[in-house]
């Protein structure tokens, strides 16, 4: 199963538990309402990580992106038993568990497997699905490679931080591991023989083999917990009301044999009809989407940050007085702390640390963050800008009468920003680029949508290809537009 | 007698260690033409950015108008500064704007008055100070004076009672100083009240009601410009004299 959990991902979670526990406790103890909150509000929302077919992933259907597979049959049986609308939000696998945990869902259903470690911060129901592990191999090698033991002096590929990736380092010897963050980046180096062999589970590898004719699957005869190989659903810690419902349908699931009968094969037309047309135009509507988010998030943020930049800097410039020295202190520290610290955790900051207090859509909290961020560099260009202004200008204004408001407003500012107007187009260049950060909390920008297409398409280049011609085409189309402002602010 | 518009006593302004202004007390009647003359270094400048608070003095009070500067906030002091023209050594002319820009701002931002009567009063000034034709042009496009110039109508588009001028021709090269001297000639002789920090003594001689000689933070004498420039009684002022007169 997937168990990727990257260090600071795991921070994130331990703070947030932190968070929640400390405030939960109180409400869970007495009764637990979570399956009458569920009922009442006519949702029950699932979270899944949708990159991982025959599991989970998009598929075009009749023209329009769909998130399918066989946990989203689980989810929408679940969601039916209980007689309300199933609502599937994605995001990174990573930030499942901290979405969960921050009520961001109210579910999570992503080929989970109930390690005890992960059992310490959410409920899981029973098992729905056992699965186990196979080793995709070139086509052309079937007959040199039998299982794991066959690859000495070789290197297996397998998801970083997995189990596979795990049990593969310590169930072999004289075998290299090689590590990489997504199934279609392995597959693409197993195709271009950097590897011989890439570990994955066993619906994932049959969906692979059927869809690409080079590729053949052989047994891994790892040696396995049954744990490390079965699928759960995973619901907020003391949601026992929720965890029991769920159970019945599980059951139901497991004893009809429904995930092997009915939803694996469901899913597996999915991907057939998804596999059929795997050219980059086919999917010009995800790339267009993709463009459109990463243009509204760098847009705004440009806007807000400029907004934040300005009343730093006049803050940071501020001169005498207790207010106006806390002020410069404060905007100092937050100048320094923002840009000592990654845009990745300040993203999952906004997103799941103020998701406790106010329940902010994904894309909001990507725009919050980018613009809190954006504004702190913004901030010292001004201030830079602004001390670029001669002095004699502020003396001319003040002379006239001017406040120290207006002579800022319409006689240092307007020159500042003359003088800082390259800066200004270079940030909007990087947030450009740095607007792709966001896809970790599920935001559809063009990096979102472009691994989407690669997992849709088993193709590891072309969409990256496509989007790199993109975000070429949005840069340098922005750098023109700003250069011809440039130019016309140019008197003198 | 009447009542002086600028009164200044026992004014004093040190920047940390280095006192430049230590104990002076003057003061100037409504109309007069005062013309601060002195050694490079000796606080002109500083004097004239004490009068309008553009410098705030180390002790003493300056009075503009019977209200004591030093005593009021923030936004007294600007509505004060409005009377108080200042015409600077560098122009400091809004290089963003145009020239009637430059002189339209501060009417409209600071009095509210609308652009249509500000465009009005703003070509009637380029007109006194002989621009009218240059009204749409960027200040990097004039020459020294006619920036001065623009300088001049913007101070004056405030209607104010005192016009500060710190050394307004020193950056000036000499063919260019005549066409702002005039300038101010004229004005002087329109009745504006006038403070004038140069080194033309040409001027002082001729427009000057009083001639100040500041020297070392003190006015050292305070005289006609016949009396100054004829008998010079201090022997400061007779040293700096027959250097500036060779
Ligand atoms: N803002 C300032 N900070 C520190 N020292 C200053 C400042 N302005 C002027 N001074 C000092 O004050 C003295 C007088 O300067 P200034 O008034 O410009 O003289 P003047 O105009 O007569 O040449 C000089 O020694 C100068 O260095
Ligand atoms: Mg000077």
């Amino acid at each position: 199963m997937k168990k990727r959990l990257v260090l600071f991902f795991a921070l994130v979670l331990a703070l947030v538990t932190g968070f929640t526990t400390m405030t939960a406790t109180t409400a869970n103890a007495a009764t637990d309402t979570s399956l009458s909150k569920v009922q009442k509000k006519g949702t029950l929302v699932m979270g899944t990580s949708p990159d991982y077919p025959p599991y989970e992933f998009q598929a075009t259907v009749h023209g329009k992106t769909k998130i399918v597979g066989m946990d989203v049959a689980v989810g929408e049986k679940i969601a039916k038993d209980m007689g309300v609308k199933l609502v599937v939000k994605s995001m990174s696998f990573d930030s499942l568990l901290v979405a969960l945990q921050t009520g961001k869902v109210d579910m999570v259903i992503s080929g989970m497997n109930p390690t005890p470690a992960r059992r310490k911060n959410v409920d899981f129901t029973h098992t729905y699905y056992q699965g186990g592990y196979s080793i995709v191999i070139n086509k052309s090698d079937k007959g040199i490679y039998k299982n794991k033991d066959s690859f000495v002096n070789k290197t297996i590929g397998a998801q970083t931080g997995s189990t596979m990736y795990n049990e593969s380092k310590k169930q072999t010897s004289g075998t290299t591991v090689k590590g990489m963050t997504s199934v279609s980046d392995l597959i693409l180096a197993l195709q271009s023989h950097k590897i011989q062999g890439v570990a994955m589970e066993k619906p994932s590898a049959q969906a692979y083999v059927a869809n690409n004719k080079e590729l053949a699957a052989i047994p891994s005869d790892f040696n396995l917990s049954a744990s490390d190989t079965s699928a759960s659903v995973a619901f907020k810690k003391g949601s026992t009301a929720l965890v029991t419902a769920a159970n019945k349908s599980v059951d139901q699931i497991k004893k009809q044999n429904l995930v092997n009968k009915t939803y694996l094969p469901a899913a597996g037309k999915y991907l057939k009809t998804n596999t059929v047309n795997t050219s980059m135009f086919h999917y010009w509507k995800a790339f267009l989407t993709g463009i459109e988010y990463t243009l509204i998030i760098t847009v705004c943020s440009v806007f807000f940050g400029f907004i934040i930049g300005v009343i730093l800097a006049l803050a940071r410039m501020g001169q005498g007085g207790a207010v106006k020295t806390g002020l410069r202190w404060l905007a100092t520290a937050y100048v320094e702390f923002i840009r000592g610290t990654p845009m990745m955790v300040q993203v999952m900051f906004v997103y799941f640390g103020l998701g406790l207090i106010v329940n902010l859509p994904a894309l909001t909290s990507g725009i919050i963050a980018i613009s809190l961020n954006s504004g702190a560099y913004v901030a010292e260009y001004i201030r830079g800008g602004i001390n670029s202004v001669d002095d004699g200008q502020t003396e001319a204004a003040r002379s006239l009468g001017m406040s120290s408001g207006l002579s800022m407003r319409y006689v240092i500012l307007p020159q500042a920003l003359k003088n800082i107007w390259p800066s200004l187009g270079n940030e909007f260049i990087t947030l450009i680029k740095d607007s792709s950060i966001v896809s970790i909390i599920g935001v559809s920008e063009l990096i979102f949508q472009s691994n989407i297409v690669r997992s849709d398409t088993y193709r590891g280049v072309a969409p990256i290809a496509v989007i790199m011609v993109l975000y070429f085409i949005l840069t340098f189309t922005a750098s023109r537009i700003l250069n011809y402002f440039e130019r016309r602010m140019q008197h003198d | 007698m009447t009542k002086p518009i600028i009164e200044v006593k026992n004014l004093a302004k040190s920047f940390g260690k280095n006192e430049v202004l230590k104990d002076i007390t003057e003061q100037v009647d409504s109309g007069q033409v005062i013309v601060v003359i002195g050694p490079s270094g000796g606080g002109k400048s500083t004097f004239l950015r004490c009068l309008n608070l553009l410098e705030t003095p180390t002790s003493g009070e300056v009075d503009f108008d019977g209200e004591n500067l030093t005593t009021l906030d923030t936004k007294r002091v600007n509505e004060l500064r409005e009377e108080m023209g200042m015409v600077f050594q560098g122009f400091n002319l809004f290089p963003n704007m145009t020239v009637l820009e430059n002189i339209k701002l501060a009417p409209m931002k600071v009095k509210g008055i609308n652009d249509a009567a500000a465009t009005k009063r703003a070509h009637e000034l380029l007109k006194q100070v002989n621009l009218d034709d240059h009204a749409d042009a960027f200040p990097s496009s004039l020459s020294g004076g006619q920036a001065q110039r623009v300088a001049i109508a913007r101070a004056l588009a405030m209607d104010p009672k005192v016009m500060l001028f710190d050394e307004p021709t020193s950056a000036l090269d000499p063919e260019m100083v005549g066409e702002v001297l005039n300038v101010m000639q004229e004005l002087a002789n329109q009745g504006m009240t006038m403070v004038v920090v140069t080194h033309e003594m040409g001027f002082a001689k001729s427009v000057a009601d009083r001639v100040w000689f500041m020297a070392d933070g003190y006015i050292q004498e305070n005289n006609t410009p016949e009396a100054f420039f004829d008998n010079p009684q201090t022997e400061r002022a007779q040293d700096f004299l027959s250097k500036i007169l060779m």
